[in-house]
């Protein structure tokens, strides 16, 4: 592989979306950040601006006021990008996908690559997932 | 300009840049190590510009992708000119338009963030560019000369004529590496000031050549600090490595300052100590 | 030859003034300021091609001529007499009578001096301030035709003042051009004193309550300055019975005499010049209209003050007087700077920032080192063309948004796109390398050397130059602003704009050469190898640069933009955002200018008395 496409894998960075989570798959998320599981490793590093992310890992349910949020958060982000749901109700909805104000997990608004279950995530499943994704991405970019 | 000359500034043109970048994962590993972490691989920087020059996005701006490309040409300006022994006082202003530049960049996007990073920018321009300019001064004193050369000849380092520019060269250091107490208009990395300010708007292949112009600046800036102990080639690594050592080690112990703080009792404390060593080279 | 290209340089703006104000037809006006441009432009390029030169004309030489001169002596501080005492202001009156008692003790008290050898002498800093006020200044005339027309429609005047107006304008071309030429002191004088009745007049030409009082605040500082001149001149006819410029400008004259003259002509410069504490005189003038505020502060006027001041340098260097000079213009460099950063309004912004760099050619002029008076001169013309350019396009957007507040023409670009990118460009052109503005500064840095805090002074003035012209170039440029029309401009307006904008940047990319032309041949070859000799390495550079810029530039400028990331909300329409209850909220921005630290308030009480006492150690060292 090409130096470009061996650096697209071997630098991930990250944007955390709180899209209405309880915070414990948040906290989990950024427990990844800590000397403990360190995700520095793998290049990654935690970014404020989808302009500049390459990875969306999103927590919580979503409803109606967020979802456009979360659209055009996912829609600024440049291509190739991956997207990470983190925790049952971002999966799904976990126990609140039959809240009236719910649409769901995150796949009702934006294409979603790797799933995390749990409730909350553990961070090694989410460090897990990134890998994960890589993988898909690695796949998708020897392809072409 | 002779040949020898020529070819230095080439080796200028091409090494700075790639220098800088190892700069980058030096100061990463090491930051990663204080931390008691692993960090990344050394060198992820490179990794992290391959990835952002291979991104498909939309710009912010129609004026960003010129602005870039001008920041970037005047960073790698300016190493030439060091490279090749020219001028020091014109090889920091050429450094200083490359920083204008991208503050002018970020004035030209759309988000918020992008200004209010621009506006810190130019402050933190502020702070800083008489420091260094003093800085350069006293050099020129103690050598007799402006050109880089000179700065280099001297048998005897310069820092023992020099020694209150250290603290204003090391907060020159902290500005340009964005490093805490004073990333006020975009952090390094992972600690980000107002989701990383004046780089709010670049992205894509833009971004990437600015973080090569940055890679560019660190190594003048560095080059430039590393004039204080010039007596050899080795010498002078070591300085700058001490330097950047130093800039880490206080981006680990402190916590970001606010641009008036910086404006109002760093900047002046620096240029007072810097002014006053100019001052008495001149008493000597 | 060179007799008839002086005297379309002096007289003709004259006539064609007097014709102005004669045929008032406004076809017959716009045909008359652009031949006398035209005219200007002949007279200048054919003086340039003989420089360095002597003439002797006979307007300028006869003794008709010296009488005129005399007479003009008396007639002006008469007038201003007059003005003052009808205004019943004090200082006005003062200041005339103190120059009424000067000019007569020079007539009737003391023996006349000897008379200057040629009538005209013309090196390269006559040529400079020449170059500048003919072309640069009949830019701004021209500039003046649509803008006087749109100005009186906006006024509703019901009888047009306009030949009155054009007159003045013109006429101050003329005695521009001949203070620039004359070599004899007394000339020199009565043109100086015509200058300060133009500028009064100007100023005051609104007739509002505040250019009134604008009016009478610039008549008294400048016939206080009037009283300096004419006290450095009765002084030096005392001392050495000369009236000859050119020879009294000799440094061996002067060793072992009395620096006094000298200081007092010096501060009479800083007068003119504005230079802090007598800044406010120039700031007041910004209530004129733009075009006598442009030549006010580009090509006239306040160059006349820089001009004295580098006529001295010879005599200047290494003295004293030399470096307090020194001192004096680097420290209003860097206060002006810092009070240019404080400012939103546009033409505050551009004031301060004249007053600036006037003060880096006074420090030039104080150094006196053949390189560092070349560098002096370089500024001095590079700086007209810039500062006018950026004045007329600041004129053109307050008639196109009106305001000039920097905040109202944020986001301008994509409302008038020629004068936002020609402004932009021009305050790129003040703090660039390699342009000249930036040359000028780096190499007056380093022939500071002799004085470590005029070089730290001028390291603060420049940093805070740069911010401050980044933000100005910044906020003009914009994105994100609300969804405008693009205005048309007229023709007479955005040809004189975009002929400076070719000058500024030509100029400042010609400035090594033009630096070369202006040194002693001795000094050539060292100031190239020094660093002059990089630049044009750094042009090939900044042409690279360009080059590169431009491609990119074609490429995105078609490019569909990203929407603005505001924290994630989205935005339909342009300049706002959706926010609660699903509407579309305006988002507002503004700069920070840092008032706190910079504004008016904090700073020019202090920093005034801090250059009053720079200024009083000047004329005091000089009597120790």
């Amino acid at each position: 592989m090409s130096f470009l496409k061996t650096s697209q894998i071997k630098s991930p960075w990250l944007m955390h979306f709180d899209c209405g989570s309880c915070n414990g798959c948040d906290i989990e998320t950024l427990a990844c950040l800590t000397p403990v599981y360190d995700v520095e490793r793998f290049g990654i590093i935690n970014v404020g601006n989808p302009r500049h992310a390459d990875v969306l890992v999103v927590t919580g349910t979503v409803n109606p006021r967020n979802a456009e949020i979360l659209k055009n958060i996912y829609s600024q982000m440049p291509d190739p990008k991956l997207v990470i749901a983190v925790g049952a109700c971002g999966c799904s909805g976990g126990v609140f996908r039959d809240a009236p104000n719910v649409l769901g997990g995150i796949d009702k608004v934006i294409p979603v690559d790797v799933y995390v279950p749990g409730c909350p995530a553990k961070p090694e499943a989410i460090m897990d997932a990134v890998v994960t994704g890589l993988g898909k991405l690695k796949g998708i970019l020897e392809a072409s | 300009m002779n040949l020898t000359t020529f070819y230095l500034a080439v080796a200028g043109l091409i090494l700075a840049p790639l220098v800088g970048g190892l700069v980058a994962g030096v100061d990463r590993v090491l930051t990663a190590r204080m931390q008691s972490r692993m960090g990344p691989p050394l060198l992820q920087p490179f990794y992290d510009v391959g990835k952002l020059w291979s991104k498909v996005i939309a710009p912010a701006s129609h004026w960003q992708g010129l602005f870039v490309r001008w920041a970037l040409v005047a960073s790698l300006a300016s190493d030439v000119l060091l490279a090749a022994g020219a001028d020091v006082l014109m090889c920091f202003f050429v450094q200083a338009a490359s920083a204008s530049f991208v503050a002018l960049g970020a004035f030209c996007g759309s988000s918020p963030y992008s200004k209010l990073g621009a506006q810190r920018e130019l402050f933190q321009l502020l702070a800083y560019e008489p420091v260094f300019l003093v800085a350069i001064l006293c050099m020129a004193k103690v050598s007799g000369g402006f050109d880089a050369y000179s700065f280099m000849a001297s048998d005897q380092p310069l820092l023992y004529k020099m020694p209150l520019i250290v603290p204003g060269l090391l907060f020159v250091v902290l500005v340009k590496l964005r490093k805490s107490p004073f990333d006020i208009s975009g952090s390094h990395h992972m600690h980000q000031e107002v989701v990383r300010g004046v780089y709010t708007d670049y992205a894509g292949r833009d971004f990437a050549l600015l973080e090569i112009a940055h890679w560019a600046d660190v190594t003048v800036v560095l080059w430039i600090c590393s004039f204080l102990w010039a007596t050899s080639p080795l010498a002078m690594v070591v300085t700058a490595f001490l330097f950047l050592f130093a800039a880490l080690v206080i981006d680990n112990i402190s916590a970001r300052l606010t641009w008036r703080h910086m404006l109002k009792v760093v900047a002046p404390i620096s240029l007072v100590l810097a002014t006053a060593n100019l001052l008495w080279l001149y008493m000597e | 030859m060179l007799d008839a290209y002086i005297g379309v340089l002096v007289l003709w703006p004259l006539v064609a003034g007097l014709a102005c104000l004669v045929l008032k037809s406004p076809g017959v006006r716009s045909a008359l300021v652009l031949s006398t441009g035209a005219a200007l432009a002949v007279g200048a390029l054919g003086v340039a091609s003989q420089v360095p030169m002597t003439a002797n004309p006979g307007f300028l030489s006869s003794q008709t001529a010296l009488y005129i001169a005399e007479g003009a002596a008396f007639a002006l501080p008469i007038y201003f007499l007059i003005r003052g005492l009808m205004e019943k202001h004090v200082l006005v009156i003062v200041f005339a009578i103190a120059q009424l008692g000067l000019a007569a003790m020079s007539v009737f008290g003391l023996a006349a001096p000897a008379a200057a050898k040629s009538a005209v002498y013309c090196d390269g800093l006559s040529l400079a301030l020449v170059l500048v006020v003919s072309l640069v200044g009949s830019l701004i005339c021209i500039f003046a035709l649509p803008y006087m027309k749109h100005h009186e429609e906006h006024l509703h005047l019901k009888v047009t003042r306009q030949p009155g107006f054009f007159l003045i304008l013109l006429a101050f071309l003329g005695f521009m051009n001949g203070l620039a030429l004359s070599n004899d002191l007394r000339v020199f004088a009565a043109f100086y004193e015509a200058t300060t009745l133009c500028s009064f007049l100007l100023i005051g030409h609104d007739k509002t309550e505040e250019s009134k009082k604008s009016a009478f605040r610039a008549l008294w500082m400048n016939c206080m300055g009037g009283v300096f001149l004419h006290g450095g001149i009765v002084l030096i006819q005392k001392q050495f019975g000369m009236a000859d410029i050119h020879e009294l400008m000799n440094p061996t004259l002067w060793a072992g005499a009395s620096m006094l003259p000298i200081a007092l002509l010096a501060l009479a410069g800083c007068v003119k010049a504005a230079q802090m504490p007598f800044q406010s005189w120039l700031l007041g003038a910004m209530v004129a209209p733009t075009p006598v505020s442009a030549l006010l502060h580009s090509s006239t006027m306040v160059k006349v003050g820089v001009f004295v001041c580098l006529r001295l340098g010879p005599v200047l260097e290494s003295t004293t007087t030399g470096r307090v000079l020194a001192l004096v213009g680097a420290f209003t460099f860097f206060a002006t700077s810092a009070l240019a950063l404080g400012q939103s309004n546009a033409k505050k912004i551009l004031a301060y920032s004249t007053i600036a760099n006037l003060g880096l050619i006074i420090a030039c002029a104080g150094i006196g080192t053949p390189i560092a008076l070349a560098a002096g001169v370089v500024l001095l013309a590079i700086h007209a063309v810039t500062k006018g350019l950026l004045f007329l396009c600041v004129g053109d957007m307050e008639q196109t948004v009106g305001s000039r507040d920097l905040e109202d023409l944020r986001g301008l670009i994509s409302k008038s796109p020629v004068t936002a990118l020609a402004a932009s460009a021009g305050a790129m052109a003040m703090i660039l390398p390699p342009l000249g503005m930036l040359v000028g500064k780096w190499a007056a840095l380093e022939a500071a050397a002799a004085s470590p805090i005029a070089m730290v002074l001028i390291a603060l003035g420049s940093a805070l130059g740069v911010v401050c012209w980044v933000r100005f170039a910044g906020t003009l440029m914009s994105g994100q602003s609300i969804e405008a029309k693009t205005t048309h401009t007229s023709a007479l307006t955005s040809t004189p704009i975009l002929a400076m904008l070719a000058g500024a940047v030509g100029l400042g990319m010609a400035a090594p050469w033009f630096n070369a032309l202006l040194l002693p041949a001795s000094n050539i070859a060292t100031a190239l190898a020094g660093g002059w000799g990089l630049l044009p390495g750094l042009f090939i550079v900044a042409m690279l640069a360009w080059i590169i810029g431009m491609k990119v530039l074609g490429r995105q400028s078609a490019a569909t933009l990203a929407t603005p990331y505001i924290g994630g909300l989205p935005s339909v329409l342009k300049g706002t955002y959706v926010g609660p209850l699903g509407r579309n909220w305006t988002l507002t921005e503004g700069n920070e200018y840092a008032s706190e630290i910079f504004g008016e308030s904090k700073l020019t009480k202090f920093a005034g008395a801090l250059a009053g006492a720079l200024l009083l150690a000047l004329v005091g060292g000089a009597i120790i």
